[in-house]
């Protein structure tokens, strides 16, 4: 299905202190609102901020698309369904080496690096751990995630299958479902998405009747943390942490105007939290690990972004003349009759933004300054305040461009064609991002713009938001398997043992059948070239590994009109 | 947190052919148990980038004859761009150790190079060494190279240096491939007892290993006091490798690092892809970054029986006293085209194994009680039929071996103006910094 040119869709944006809601016709903002978020009452910040663009009943909106912070919440808060672990290590490194913010149990097996067994699962040592579980709780969640089983599922499958004949009632997930090496990373990521399931699909089912309720028929989505969206349905819950940072940059492909260069950063300045990110030739940067969150490493497809914990609204002292942006906020800014001095002020006070009494500002930076309080040492600290500011967004920006330079790099090709140098512009977007853009400017060096929606960009990217999509193929010919990194599926290869033409038609094969699923053109593919490997046994070839991804990429519709 | 650093790279689009031994698979199945164990999320595992290694460098370290241009030197230079990178943040103190997991290897690459040899172009750690010492001053460098085959490219690059210890552990020489690295071999008449080659019987076996190098490698690397230790990390000691026998486990080579406790580890050789190199790199790793590697098992059996402990003592002990009546002795001679003054002399052929022919080198050191001495190299290979010739010019020279050096490479490019005698001639001024190359035709390049 190709997308019509006339469409109604919904973007909404739950932030930690606002929820923006905006309504596209086409790529016009057709409506616009903001509501206080309720962070005890995420559902319920979604239909306000829904009802409040007042559409009619029965509108035909065609799409409705949500980036919500419940599950990063739930995960930050600690608020998880009691899960077990249980690890089918076999040899190597000891798990304990490694911080583990949850117990976990290991079971005897072991497979080799290619998914050979190297020894068997104990059936006994299963069928006691599953007796156990069932004394805790007989319908206990239990994450079984085994060394190399995203090479070979045959362990994980078995130890599920000797638990639910033993304690049918047990609610299992399996750790190769979460792609690529790591068995640390797969093991968490595996964990978490059991433990956060319940709330998930608590806020899933409330948010479809509600909506239903008010009479749209239109397929609902979330925003991932990898810019992509899917429909309610098909989510894992744990894919949709960060979801807010994934809105910022899709907001900045959608809002910054069509001469804005292909690769710059985007800093999305909050109340009380700054999210920045790359976008590179026009597709946001991932991170080559996933996503960390909370003391969780996980396989989780993310943005690579940075936040620091400081915003518009964030509290400052002057302790020893230095200034200290705090973070927390304490309320609104000084200006608009907060109790405590912000950013916000200080632009207020020097006349770079037009909000609030320039008055209340100079209170608020007067309580800082007992000593001297004449203008010129008011202006001075409104001028320190912006330059910390500013000086800590640059020296973040310049660690989020290392890590990108940094990116590891096995073959020769990469090596000698290395990355551009960074240094890239700025948009700059959010509700503050006015009153830095002078203090960014100079302070960082570079080119700065900001967006004429500052404050909806969040809103429209989410709107916007274009599902996309991976998939990482790993075969092996000579063990007979192929594997999906992303969708954890494994199969019997009874194609050639040097296969080339045949890879294509695989890819073909899974990437059509993905597409048709979501809507898409069944040829809209960036292809990545295959690496591919010989195998050899003593002196001869006799088959290859073979690995590469297609991949449709995280963007937008379009931009909207300005 | 002391932060040990890995340099990951397997090279995994060249090889030297798609069944050799040094193929793109070789460090495929080693990614995959790393990976898979979560390594890189230790904390204190930091993973660093390669770069290409500057022809500067390079040519600090190795005369690349008749030209860096006429080599294919694109995957060896990355490969010694790793070491040097991990070397500059060790040297800058931002790492404790590190351990450059890299293909091509290297340590059969000599002084001079006129192609691959034992797999090797390009020595990762002497141009990690020499790098070290010119742009950071080290003076004392230890090298400890525990390939189950002789080092003999490090060796013969070192040869005639006094502040560079070099002691290779291999299997016998008379066993196995270069066929050299007897125990009287002992480095050249300025550098006397500075090369200290361990040559172990097949089937020596952890215990073995662990004893030589507990009894002998250790106390003379004590008393030495190097400011910097690099092991040359081969892994064809493992029982399972294909080319050799010394029948030493993974769980033995983590006791061999943490015994050695390298600054820096570079790999060299193994090329049992699958039942070696997964398992010894990650117990080299975790002994490197002070993790148990206890744990650490490969699923094959030995295919090897071990020499007893009591036998070996023996070895080492007749061994011991083998190297311990060695003498010093060299042949003195006064050389026309050498500004006439004395040189000691050697003359050895060097068999590039890769593409079969020969290089013949004449070899002079200028004695000196000061330094390390003047080099010169004089080697000519059969299919080109120019001379070509190093001159070095050591760090820490004395001044008459800073003159004589100069003097040398001055009066042979002069002379080969007129005569057309020598192709390439390249100054290698260690001690100044000043590497430079007089080519026929063309003149001087300075690096
Ligand atoms: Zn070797
Ligand atoms: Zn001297």
């Amino acid at each position: 299905m190709i997308h019509r040119m006339t469409s109604l869709r919904i973007g909404i944006d739950v932030g930690g202190t606002f929820t923006d809601a905006v309504l596209l016709d086409c790529l016009n903002v057709a409506a616009e609102q903001k509501v206080p978020t309720r962070s005890d009452a995420l559902l319920e910040t979604v239909l306000t901020a829904l009802d409040a663009l007042r559409l009619p009943r029965d509108a035909a909106i065609d799409q409705i698309t949500v980036s919500t912070t419940l599950i990063t919440n739930a995960i930050l808060q600690k608020r998880l369904t009691p899960t077990e672990l249980l690890l089918i290590p076999g040899y190597g490194m000891r798990l304990d080496a490694l911080a583990w913010p949850v117990p976990y149990r290991a079971l005897q097996g072991q497979l080799d690096f290619r998914g050979r067994e190297i020894a068997a699962v104990e059936t006994t040592e299963v069928q006691e751990e599953a007796r156990r579980l069932s004394l805790i709780n007989p319908c206990s969640s239990v994450a079984i995630v085994g060394k190399f089983s995203h090479r070979n599922n045959a362990q994980e499958l078995g130890v599920e299958q000797i638990l639910k004949k033993t304690a049918p009632q047990l609610r299992t997930t399996l750790g190769h479902r979460w792609g690529g090496a790591n068995i640390y990373r797969r093991a968490l990521t595996a964990y978490l998405n059991l433990a956060c399931q319940d709330e998930f699909a608590a806020f899933a089912d409330g948010l479809r009747q509600a909506v239903r309720q008010r009479g749209f028929t239109a397929p609902l989505q979330i925003l991932k943390a990898d810019g992509g969206v899917l429909p309610l349905e098909d989510i894992r819950a744990v894919d949709t942490v960060y979801s807010g940072p994934a809105a910022s940059m899709l907001g900045a492909l959608a809002d910054s105007g069509e001469d804005m260069p292909d690769s710059y950063v985007v800093i999305d300045v909050g109340g009380t939290s700054t999210d920045m990110g790359l976008i590179l030739d026009r597709v946001p940067m991932w991170s080559a690990k996933g996503a960390k969150i909370g003391g969780f490493s996980t396989q989780i497809r993310a943005m690579a972004v940075r936040s620091l914990a400081m915003g518009g609204d964030s509290v400052v002292q002057v302790e020893d003349g230095q200034v200290r942006i705090q973070p927390y906020r304490a309320g609104l800014p000084c200006c608009r009759g907060g109790p405590e001095l912000t950013p916000t002020d200080a632009m207020c006070y020097l006349g770079i933004v037009a909000i609030g009494d320039q008055n209340k500002a100079a209170e608020g930076l007067a309580r800082q300054c007992p000593v001297d309080q004449t203008p010129e040492s008011l202006s001075a600290l409104a001028q320190e305040i912006l330059n910390v500011m500013s000086q800590k967004i640059t020296d973040a920006v310049m660690d989020l461009e290392r890590e990108w330079r940094d990116e590891p790099t096995y073959k020769i090709w990469q090596v000698l064609h290395p990355q551009q140098q960074g240094n890239f512009p700025i948009w700059l977007s959010g509700g503050p991002a006015p009153g830095l853009l002078r203090d960014l400017t100079r302070q960082s060096g570079r080119a700065v713009r900001s967006g004429t929606r500052s404050g909806l960009a969040n809103a429209i990217g989410a709107a916007l938001a274009r599902p996309a999509f991976s998939r990482t193929l790993h075969l092996d010919t000579v063990v007979g398997r192929y594997r999906i990194a992303e969708t954890g599926e494994q199969g019997v290869w009874q194609g050639s043992p040097r296969p080339h033409k045949e890879i294509t038609r695989l890819m073909e094969e899974i990437m059509t059948r993905e597409s048709e699923r979501r809507g898409l053109a069944p040829d809209d593919w960036q292809k990545e070239v295959f690496d591919f490997f010989p195998v050899v046994d003593g002196y001869s070839a006799v088959g290859q590994v073979v690995r590469g991804s297609w991949h449709v990429p995280a963007g937008i519709m379009g931009r909207v009109n300005q | 947190m002391k932060k040990t650093a890995l340099m990951f790279f397997p090279a995994f689009d060249w090889s030297l052919g798609s069944t050799h031994p040094e193929r793109e698979e070789r460090l495929l199945y080693t990614q995959e148990q790393l990976f898979e164990e979560g390594v890189m999320d230790l904390p204190q595992i930091v993973q660093l980038n390669p770069i290409v290694a500057p022809l500067k460098a390079v040519c600090r370290t190795q005369a690349i004859f008749p030209s860096s241009e006429e080599q294919d030197l694109e995957a060896h230079r990355i490969a010694a761009g790793s070491a040097l990178v991990m070397g500059d943040a060790w040297a800058r103190q931002e790492i404790h150790n590190g351990f450059a997991l890299v293909r091509p290897p290297g340590h059969h690459a000599g002084a001079v190079v006129w192609g691959n040899r034992g797999f090797c172009t390009l020595n990762n750690e002497a141009i990690l060494i020499n790098h070290l010492r010119s742009q950071y001053g080290y003076r004392k460098i230890a090298v400890v190279d525990t390939d189950v085959h002789h080092g003999d490219g490090t060796q013969n690059i070192f040869w005639h240096d006094p502040n560079v210890l070099f002691i290779s552990l291999h299997q016998d020489g008379r066993t196995l491939y270069p066929g050299s690295g007897f125990v009287d071999e002992l480095g050249g008449v300025n550098a006397w007892g500075q090369t200290l080659n361990i040559p172990m019987p097949p089937g020596t076996g952890d215990d073995g290993y662990l004893y030589m190098l507990e009894h002998w490698v250790l106390p003379k690397l004590q008393e030495f006091q190097p400011d910097v230790v690099i092991n040359s990390a081969g892994q064809d000691n493992h029982y399972s490798d294909p080319l050799a026998r010394m029948n030493v486990s993974a769980r033995g080579y983590g006791q061999i690092t943490e015994l050695v406790r390298p600054d820096i580890a570079v790999l060299e050789g193994g090329y049992s892809i699958e039942t070696a190199l997964p398992y010894v790199n990650l117990a080299i790793l975790l002994a490197l970054a002070g993790e148990d590697y206890s744990q650490v098992q490969e699923p094959s059996n030995r295919r090897h029986t071990d020499v007893s402990l009591k036998d070996f003592k023996q070895y080492y002990q007749d061994l011991r006293a083998k190297q311990e009546s060695q003498r010093v002795t060299w042949d003195k001679e006064r050389v026309k085209h050498l500004l006439n003054q004395e040189w000691a002399h050697e003359d050895y052929s060097v068999y590039y194994d890769t593409e079969g022919f020969q290089e013949t080198r004449q070899e002079y050191v200028r004695p000196c009680a000061y330094c390390g001495g003047t080099v010169v190299i004089m080697s000519k290979v059969r299919l080109h039929s120019d001379v070509c010739v190093l001159v070095r010019i050591p760090f820490l020279a004395c001044e008459t071996c800073r003159r004589t050096g100069l003097d040398v490479w001055q009066s042979l490019s002069e002379r080969s103006q007129e005569s057309h005698r020598y192709g390439s001639i390249l100054l290698q001024n260690q001690a100044d910094d000043d590497i430079r190359l007089w080519k026929r035709y063309e003149g001087v390049t300075k690096f």
